[in-house]
């Protein structure tokens, strides 16, 4: 807007200078000014041009334009005149004019407009400044689609001819998609202006497919001209183009058949009359993009590799299904270890690894180019069957004279190529194919000549070939050669340094001379090498028979490398100074021959024959120099050898000879000999026949003046074992301490080593009960003599006891271990005097001690009398008991104690003993008892010194309860002063002893009941609350011999059929059968027995 | 496949050189002529093992097209497949069929089936899928042998493909891959949809044909049935 206010301000200006014109009549002035206002308000209506507004689309021409004045119509005549250098004016009758581009600066522009006869004048400023650059608008020369590949073509021209050069223009494309006109994709487009009319092209790649729906372009341009300094505007839009498909009637999806790679985003379409219901990829549903119409589409993104046969993409519809098929994969790996090669020189091999598989099969397959550049030839390779996990091969045929080769391999797919390059130096790249025909022919008994063909050219190069030769029983050796290649050729090489007669397999690869690759081995063939005459004679060796008569020669079998053939037969000869004897040829199988000869000195010859010649001949003198004084020898071998050295001899002048045999054989014994040179001092004898524990013996020959000595007789084991069998003896003397044994050798093969010694154990013992006993266990018993002389034959073994039974063993020993043991019982003969002597010291002993006894009784009777048997006072003396005579008779009415004052005797104690026992009265022997001893063990304790004493009046109140519970069978009379304590109880009663035992007890007191028993016990209190026995009468049950009690109860015994004695310490009056304690526990007992029996 | 393909040939080839051979054997020829009913008790059977052959064929083939195809339910309308011999017929119809024009559908059917199967075989991409179908289309040509070893027995003229029809048989490629898939799938139907119908056409043929006193039956034993 600020472009106009120059304008107006130059038409305000005008307008002030048409008001000075009326201003001569003052009378008028009213009406004038009436006038004036109004025409000036007629004036302002109709007016002059205004709004004078330039433009301009290629800066060389302005168009201007302006609003005519009001009223104005048809027939306006506007004369328009720009100020500038020349003051130029045109008339139009538009209200627009273009006028060339005005220099920078201002411009005065008046127009004059003339209507009807009236004119009205418009003055404007006019600068560069204020006119708009606007560019025309653009138009679209072609808009095209490629539907296979979902891109728009776009061309325009940008009319640069009328445009000043090198102004940038910029141009906004715009695509729309759908009838409603989406934006889909606004783009600028940048060009510069060359002054020509250039033609561009855009293209733009759809995300879906273009016949999916209908495409719309449209572009306007913008010109930044450096050198225009008025604004700048977009141009108009220029009009739409569209693009859209038209449908064929087979196609309803899109895209068909495309391949893309994995993990792009996809958006497939249908074009569908009718609804679509569903639409799938695989047999995954994907939602519905709804366009135009009933078309949908579906958008995928990262689509997954695609399996063999694609990926179904699918829409149903109510009556029909539509599809597509995608094929998602990669493009081809780079080919990974190309690598060429030939086998024959005139293809080239190529091979690779194509990496990564592209998921893409059949059709979409990749394809391969190789290309050599030197030659430009090439070949190609299809993979469509070859599994991805192998190599690919290529066949290129060679060009000639050309060695160097260029290979580029190129790999493509639908979604791209790739390529590796290898130069290669054919013939450095020689892999030749095995060698076929393959040969061997002979030369001589150690050379052959190879054969083999070879299928190549290879005349440009040499080749290298490596011979395998194997021989029985032999390393495998490898010979190289080179030679010369040829076309196509066979080729053949001498193969020597074999050996005669001989079986050999061979075999044959080659390469180039410059190495690359061996080719695989040929064939392999077996050849027998032809015979040569035997390289040396048999091993000889001669023994004089058993009767010294004939001389037998052994030999021994030629090796196969020595035979250098088979050997067919043998000729021995012998001669002496005088003749030459020659015996027949002796067949191969036979290795000895028996010639009778004389004590001369004989020559023995023996030559090995094959089909080819003699052997040269081995000689062997028949002499035996003698050699007295030797000893024999022994040896042990170490593993299965023997070593045997001797001093070194100066006269030995030829081989020494080691022969040995199996000693047990008879003679002539010969298994084996051997040779050694004669500056040796050892030999190491080895042999597979040799086995442990067989004695062998071993001969060393000296070799002297063409006669053998025998220097050293040895006999020895590989292995000592132990003996097989034991040593048989017997038993030459038995006497009442001693055995004389004898042995026998044990022969030598059973012996099975070199005798040791014997082992000799004895011990005592009977056949039944030691024979079990093992010898080795170490026991102290058995004694053991080890015998280290072998030849002592005989043992005396001393210290025996008399009449007592020996177990003897004995057991031979070697190197190799102990032998079985042989064993015998011996019993020793009987001693007589000293069982004698034996009877008759005890006896002797006995009679002397009862002697002295008795002596010793007699002399010292006074004392013992006084001392075990004083006089006793008579009770009679006593007023206090004043019994009738017949006290004892069992009188029923007996008088009744009294207790008057009484003086009682004095009792004098003439001699206290505490602790042993005096009285011998417990010799009663139990009926039953067997063992004395047993009751001997314990009886001695129970042995007290008692006095007699009249019962105390004074009563002594002991606990009942600890008098039941001591309710033995114990009468326990106790010394009165002392007031011993009797000690004959068992032992679980010794707590009590002393209460039961302190002091004197009333008889009515006494324990009367075992403490099992208790309660039957006060029953039997109340019965026999008059007189009771100084005893608990149930002790009388207890009678059976081998009850515990038994053992203290000699008091209780002797109370059967006790008579009333006074001063004895038992039971006076054994109580009646009806009142005597029964058994309470009802069993079977002894006392019973007995005091059942009366009534019985 | 669970036939192994040694035991498959070597059983194929002795039946169809049995079949072939049928009407020579003097041993069958009871009264010097035994009639068409061993050849089509031996059709019937090689049909019977065709549809066994076919059901794991089809199992591969269509695992091979991908779902959803293989998908059990996948029923969709008949496109494209035009040419192919439709095995769907009114029951009437057959009924009202004649020995020697039901003779003649099936083997013009498996005629054109046969060239559309070689058509399958040249596309498909794998080298199993081709061994499998290669095998088929043996077992296929043996069946139409042997319809045409019934047709000579009844003494019918073997229809004669005229001049200039059969480039319509042999099938050219499909315009997209998708529509190729529905040929395939649609072959894969029809071709059993065939073999079922030939079972019922052969029994039928084979009771009206079999006189009671000359059956002669020679079972087919082979692995797998």
């Amino acid at each position: 807007m600020d472009v106009f206010l120059p304008w107006r301000q130059p038409s305000w200006r005008v307008g002030r200078r048409r008001m000075r014109l009326p201003a001569d009549f003052r009378w008028l002035l009213a009406a004038f000014v009436l006038l004036y206002v109004l025409n000036e308000a007629n004036g302002q209506k109709k007016g002059s041009p205004r709004d004078l507004t330039c433009t301009t689309n290629n800066l060389q021409v302005w168009d201007c334009t302006w609003k005519a004045p009001v009223g104005t119509g048809h027939g306006t005549i506007y004369k328009v005149c720009i100020e500038d250098r020349l003051r130029s004016c045109h008339q139009i009758e538009k209200a627009n004019i273009k006028i060339p581009a005005l220099s920078p600066g201002d411009h005065e522009i008046t127009i004059n407009s003339l209507h009807d006869f009236e004119s009205s004048l418009s003055t404007f400023i006019l600068n560069e400044k204020n006119v708009s650059l606007i560019p025309d608008t653009p138009e679209i020369l072609n808009l095209s689609a490629d539907f296979s590949t979902s891109t728009l073509h776009l061309e325009w021209t940008d009319k640069g001819s009328g445009l000043p050069h090198h102004s940038h223009v910029v141009w906004e494309i715009k695509v729309m998609r759908k009838d409603s006109m989406e934006l889909v994709e606004l783009v600028t487009y940048n060009t510069t202006l060359n002054g020509r009319d250039v033609v561009h092209r855009w293209s733009w790649a759809s995300d879906m497919p273009l016949e999916c729906a209908a495409h719309h372009v449209s572009i306007r341009c913008y010109i930044d001209s450096p050198h225009f300094s008025g604004p700048k505007e977009w141009s108009n839009w220029s009009p739409v183009k569209s693009i859209s498909w038209t449908p064929d009637s087979q196609t309803k999806v899109f895209p068909q058949d495309n391949v893309i790679l994995v993990g792009s985003d996809i958006t497939f379409c249908c074009l569908s009359q009718e609804k679509v219901l569903v639409a799938q990829i695989g047999s995954k549903n994907c939602p519905l993009i709804h366009l135009d119409g009933e078309n949908v589409a579906i958008k995928i993104h990262n689509i997954s590799v695609s399996e063999d046969s694609g990926t179904n993409v699918i829409f149903t519809t109510e009556e029909s299904i539509y599809g597509t098929v995608i094929f998602a994969g990669y493009p081809p790996d780079v080919p990974q270890k190309l690598n060429c090669e030939t086998h024959d020189l005139e293809k080239i091999v190529c091979s690779w690894n194509p990496g990564r598989p592209t998921a893409l099969v059949g059709p979409r397959s990749t394809n391969y180019i190789l290309f050599e550049s030197f030659s430009g030839k090439y070949v190609t390779f299809k993979n469509a069957e070859v599994p991805t996990n192998e190599s690919y091969l290529v066949s290129f045929e060679m060009i000639p004279n050309q060695e160097i080769y260029n290979f580029t391999l190129n790999a493509h797919n639908p979604l791209g190529q790739s390529e590796s390059t290898i130069v290669v130096n054919i013939t450095e790249k020689v892999f030749p194919h095995p060698p076929t025909s393959f040969r061997v022919k002979d030369i001589n008994s150690k050379a052959v000549t190879l054969f083999w063909r070879l299928s190549g050219n290879f005349a440009k190069i040499n080749l290298l070939c490596q011979i395998k030769i194997n021989k029985a029983n032999s390393k495998q050796e490898l010979r190289n050669v080179t030679i010369k290649g040829l076309k196509n050729s066979s080729y053949r090489v001498a193969v020597d340094k074999l050996n005669p007669y001989t079986v050999y397999t061979f075999r044959i690869r080659c390469s180039s001379e410059t190495y690359w690759k061996w080719s695989k081995w040929s064939s392999e063939k077996q050849h027998l090498t032809t015979e040569a005459i035997p390289s040396k004679g048999p091993d000889t060796w001669r023994e004089w028979s058993s009767d010294g008569k004939n001389l037998i020669i052994y030999w021994k079998p030629l090796s196969i490398n020595e035979a250098n053939g088979k050997i067919l037969s043998y000729n021995v000869s012998c001669s002496s100074d005088e003749e030459t004897q020659s015996l027949s040829e002796i067949p191969d199988p036979q290795h000895k021959a028996e010639i009778r000869l004389d004590k001369n000195d004989y020559i023995i010859s023996v030559v090995a024959k094959n089909s080819v010649g003699s052997s040269p001949p081995s000689k062997i003198a028949s002499m035996e120099i003698p050699n007295d004084g030797l000893r024999v020898e022994q040896v042990v071998g170490m593993g299965r050898r023997i070593l045997l050295s001797w001093h070194p001899d100066p006269n030995m002048t030829c081989d020494y000879v080691i022969k040995w045999c199996n000693s047990s054989r008879s003679e002539p014994c010969l298994m084996d000999w051997k040779k050694v040179p004669f500056n040796s001092t050892e030999a190491i004898i080895e042999s597979d026949q040799f086995r442990p524990g067989i004695r062998y013996r071993f001969f060393l020959y000296g070799c002297r003046n063409q006669g053998y000595q025998l220097l050293r007789s040895i006999v020895g084991y590989i292995e000592e074992l132990a003996p097989i069998v034991a040593p048989n003896f017997t038993v030459e003397d038995t006497s009442a301490d001693s055995i004389l044994v004898k042995w026998e050798d044990i022969p030598v093969e059973e012996l099975r080593g070199f005798l040791r010694g014997y082992l000799f154990y004895f011990e005592k013992g009977e056949r039944d009960t030691s024979k079990v006993r093992g010898l080795e266990s170490g026991r102290s018993d058995i004694k053991v003599k080890n015998i280290t002389d072998i030849s002592q034959k005989t043992l005396r073994i001393a210290d025996l006891q008399g009449k007592t039974s020996y177990h003897l063993v004995l057991r031979a020993y070697t190197d190799g271990g102990l032998g079985p043991e042989k064993s015998m019982f011996v019993v020793t003969k009987e001693n007589s005097v000293g069982l004698i002597i034996a009877i008759l010291i005890p006896v002797a002993v006995a009679v002397i001690i009862g002697v002295v006894t008795s002596i010793l009784c007699y002399r010292k009777r006074e004392w013992i009398k006084e001392t075990f048997y004083p006089d006793i006072p008579n009770p009679e003396n006593c007023k206090a008991l004043q019994f009738q005579k017949s006290v004892c008779e069992g009188n029923s009415a007996l008088k009744t104690l009294e207790m008057n004052p009484c003086t009682p005797n004095n009792v004098e104690v003439l001699e206290t003993r505490s602790a042993l026992p005096k009285i011998e009265d417990t010799e009663i022997v139990s009926p039953v008892a067997e063992r004395p001893l047993d009751s001997c063990d314990v009886e001695p304790e129970n042995h007290v010194a008692v006095s007699y004493c009249p019962p105390i009046i004074e009563e002594e109140i002991s606990n009942p309860a600890v008098d039941e519970a001591g309710g033995t069978s114990q009468v326990i009379y106790i010394d009165v002063q002392s007031m011993y304590q009797p000690q004959a109880k068992p032992e679980e009663d010794q707590e009590i002893d002393p209460i039961v035992g302190a002091g004197y007890k009333p008889q009515m007191r006494l324990p009367i009941n075992s403490t099992v028993e208790e309660t039957a016990a006060v029953d039997d209190i109340d019965k026999t609350a008059g007189y009771r026995p100084q005893a608990n009468v149930n002790t009388w049950k207890l009678v059976s011999p081998d009850s515990p009690r038994s053992t203290d109860s000699n008091s209780e015994i002797v109370s059967f059929g006790s008579p009333c004695s006074i001063n004895s310490r038992q039971f006076l009056i054994p109580p009646k059968d009806e009142d005597s304690p029964k058994s309470n526990g009802g069993g079977w007992s002894f006392s019973n027995f007995f005091q059942n029996k009366p009534n019985d | 496949m669970d036939l192994r393909a040694g035991d498959s040939w070597g059983m194929l080839a002795c039946l169809c050189t049995v079949l072939w051979h049928l009407p020579a054997v003097p041993a069958l020829n009871r009264t010097g002529d035994p009639g068409p009913g061993p050849s089509i008790q031996k059709t019937y059977d090689l049909t019977r093992y065709l549809e066994h052959q076919l059901r794991s064929l089809a199992g591969t083939y269509l695992n091979y097209l991908g779902p959803p195809f293989n998908e059990p339910d996948f029923n969709p309308p008949r496109l494209g497949a035009e040419t192919l011999p439709r095995a769907t017929v009114n029951l009437e119809v057959w009924r009202s069929l004649n020995d020697k024009l039901r003779l003649t559908q099936n083997y013009e059917a498996y005629s054109h089936l046969l060239c559309y199967l070689r058509g399958l075989n040249r596309q498909a991409a794998t080298a199993e899928l081709r061994r499998s179908l290669a095998h088929f289309c043996t077992s296929l040509q043996g069946l139409l042998g042997s319809i045409a070893g019934v047709m000579a027995a009844l003494g019918y003229p073997l229809p004669q493909p005229l001049p200039g029809t059969e480039p319509i048989w042999s099938p050219g490629p499909a315009p997209s891959d998708f529509l190729q898939k529905m040929d395939d799938f649609w072959l894969l139907k029809e071709l059993q949809t065939w073999l079922w119908r030939s079972a019922k056409d052969f029994n039928r043929l084979k009771k009206k044909m079999q006189p009671p006193a000359a059956a002669v039956t020679l079972h087919l034993e082979a692995h797998g049935f």
